[in-house]
């Protein structure tokens, strides 16, 4: 389990990130979400034991983030795959990732054993001497991916792990970390991909140098806006918006095409009452559907609000 | 406390993306070759071949001098001369000591396990002798003939003849030359260094390295001696080879091989790794402070300052490199080394290299 109570990373006048408290469970897919400089990048780097914290604390498993003594252990249960892939282009794959192997001290067999299996599954082991400079880039970020497995990690950290990737490629990667959480694999992401997150993440932090909210994808929308209600009629009148403006239970309406568009409080007591009301007036009720709102939009309106 | 495999790791992942860069190690191999090799021989061949040398043992006495001198006594056989003077005569199977030879024919004889030491050998013929065992120490000698020596032992040695002409330059000369071995290990390393450290800075490959289970002082280790390692190597093989040449082309001049003295090898074994380490270390520092390899290897050049001090004391004639003289500046070097490692140290961090070196 990874806890940070209060984290913060203060670099001279700038503060990257300001008490960020989360708790990842084992065996859970975590995302950082956030714009550019919100400190994802270094919250992830100060879990890699890469900087040191300013203050707060943080722990992966009762190792504690920041002690020099426990900084080995941490590596060592730790997979990073930074935000670009920093393959050496002029070596190998095999290389490259035996080089890897060697320094988290893999056995000579294991890591032969490994290194093959990886790259026969990459479709790269005949290629396995050829300089990865002249790889695409994302078989570059399926190496680094890779290399970041390479000894068996119980903690993965992904920063932007399908950037440069194409729609399949992207598809392949993200079937591996569910393959990898179900592996019981405890996996950080740092992503803008605001689908990918809502698709793959157990749980997500919006982040903008601080927390601006954590929780489930799914669930971070509630509370944060109107609910809205799509209602298809055959045929709207003209004077209907102004008849359902009068309705106590809707605070916004608008016709778009044949489409009445309200927000209402409680769509679950309301809607019945505003149907029956429809009905009433001899309207012919096509579609009824809740309108949903996408993590981007949470996303949006989150950060826009954190800005301000 | 380093682990020795983790640096020993990181070197050869250095070394073997080193061996990917062609270019790079032409550079790093023809400089060497160049300045250690092309050019002492540029220096040497035509003095050899167009200057005439004097030295102790002169090929052209024996034809000067002609037949015996009329006084010469009859052969000294199986004697034992010591503390005398002697003027025009046959020694045979003789042992030579605290003696003045002058006008001496040493003809048809054998001089087996003899030593001519404290003595003077001039206008002197060995004439159809065979030399074995024979070892000449402080002995003068000028005008010796040895063009009708039979033999000669491999074992004939010179150890401190009274220096001629040749001697008195020659010293200068090879001064100046072993600068270049010294001059070299000290440049190479701001081509490697600053590639190993900065050029994984610029291909954003240290931030997943620093996340592995190494110490930052396996990491610097193993920077230092894959930059150490080809500096020194390349150092060497110009060095045997300047060597073997330069033996070659001087052998005939001097009678045996000259290089590599004490001096040399002293320099090789301690001045060298020294200023080689020293330059490592500073392109470390330097590396800390810059992000391109160009402006890296610029600064680098001001490293060496240490060394060129030396060569140019060496070049003035202030300063003269005998064995005393590479003890203490290879000590000083070691001192200067051993700071720079714990300054290096103490910013090698990876906070300091993911978040400041930029």
């Amino acid at each position: 389990m990874i806890t940070c109570e209060r984290l913060t990373k203060t670099f001279q006048s700038v503060t990257a990130i300001q008490d960020l408290s989360i708790t990842i469970p084992d065996g859970c897919i975590f995302g950082l979400l956030g714009p550019n400089g919100a400190g994802k990048t270094t919250t992830m780097r100060m879990l890699s034991c890469l900087i040191q914290p300013t203050s707060g604390k943080a722990h992966i498993d009762s190792y504690e983030i920041g002690n020099k003594e426990d900084a080995q252990h941490i590596r060592k249960m730790i997979g990073l795959l930074p935000e670009v892939p920093g393959l050496y282009e002029t070596l190998g794959a095999y290389k490259n990732l035996d080089f890897y192997a060697q320094l988290y001290g893999v056995p000579k067999k294991q890591r032969e054993e490994s290194i093959q299996t990886t790259l026969t599954n990459l479709d790269l082991w005949d290629r396995r001497d050829e300089p990865v400079g002249g790889f695409s880039k994302g078989m570059k970020q399926k190496i680094a991916i890779a290399r970041a497995l390479i000894h068996d990690p119980k903690y993965i950290f992904l920063d932007e792990p399908t950037a440069s990737l194409d729609p399949m490629a992207a598809k392949v990667v993200r079937e591996y970390i569910l393959e990898l959480k179900k592996k019981g694999n405890t996996i950080l992401i740092n992503t803008h991909n605001l689908s990918e997150a809502e698709r793959i993440c157990d749980s997500v932090a919006l982040v903008k140098n601080r927390i601006v909210k954590v929780g489930n994808p799914k669930d971070l929308a509630k509370g944060l806006f109107t609910r809205t209600i799509n209602i298809t009629i055959k045929k709207i009148p003209s004077t209907l918006l102004k008849d359902i403006e009068s309705f106590s239970l809707v605070s916004q309406a608008h016709v778009q095409g044949n489409q009445l568009i309200l927000n209402v409080k409680n769509p679950e007591e309301d809607n019945p009452q505003i149907i029956t009301w429809l009905l009433k007036q001899g309207l012919q009720i096509q579609f009824i559907s809740e309108e949903e709102h996408s993590l981007e939009d949470v996303y949006l309106k989150l950060i826009e609000e954190a800005g301000q | 406390m380093i682990r020795w495999k983790n640096a020993w790791i990181v070197m050869r992942k250095d070394l073997a993306e080193f061996k990917k860069q062609k270019f790079v190690i032409g550079s790093i191999v023809a400089m060497p070759i160049f300045l250690g090799v092309v050019l002492p021989l540029v220096m040497f061949v035509p003095m050899v071949t167009m200057v005439p040398l004097d030295r102790p043992w002169d090929i052209n006495g024996l034809l000067e001098i002609g037949n015996l001198p009329d006084d010469a006594t009859i052969p000294w056989t199986n004697k034992t001369i010591q503390n005398g003077s002697f003027d025009s005569t046959i020694l045979n199977h003789t042992k030579i000591q605290n003696t003045s030879l002058t006008h001496c024919i040493i003809d048809s004889c054998i001089l087996e396990n003899t030593t001519i030491q404290d003595s003077t050998i001039q206008k002197s013929v060995l004439h159809d002798s065979i030399l074995i065992n024979v070892t000449v120490i402080r002995a003068e000698g000028a005008s010796l003939d040895g063009r009708n020596i039979l033999a000669i032992s491999s074992d004939l040695r010179f150890i401190k003849t009274k220096p001629s002409e040749i001697d008195q330059v020659l010293p200068m000369m090879f001064n100046m030359i072993l600068m270049i071995f010294i001059i070299v290990p000290a440049t190479l390393p701001t081509i490697i260094a600053t590639y190993s450290i900065v050029g994984e800075k610029n291909n954003r490959s240290l931030e997943p390295l620093l996340a592995t289970p190494t110490t930052d002082g396996e990491l610097l280790t193993g920077k230092i001696f894959s930059s150490f390692v080809p500096s020194m190597g390349a150092t060497y093989l110009a060095f045997t080879l300047g060597v073997v040449l330069l033996d070659i082309v001087l052998i005939p001049k001097v009678g045996y091989p000259i290089l590599p003295n004490l001096t040399w090898i002293l320099s090789m074994l301690l001045l060298a790794p020294t200023a080689c380490l020293m330059s490592v270390l500073a392109c470390v520092l330097v590396s800390s402070k810059v992000s391109d390899v160009r402006a890296a290897q610029q600064l680098g050049g001001f490293v060496i300052m240490p060394v060129v001090l030396l060569m140019l004391g060496v070049l003035a004639g202030f300063i003269f490199l005998s064995p005393v003289m590479i003890f203490i500046f290879a000590g000083l070097y070691g001192a200067l080394d051993v700071g720079l490692f714990l300054f290096a140290k103490a910013i090698f961090n990876r906070e300091a290299i993911l978040t400041k070196w930029s």
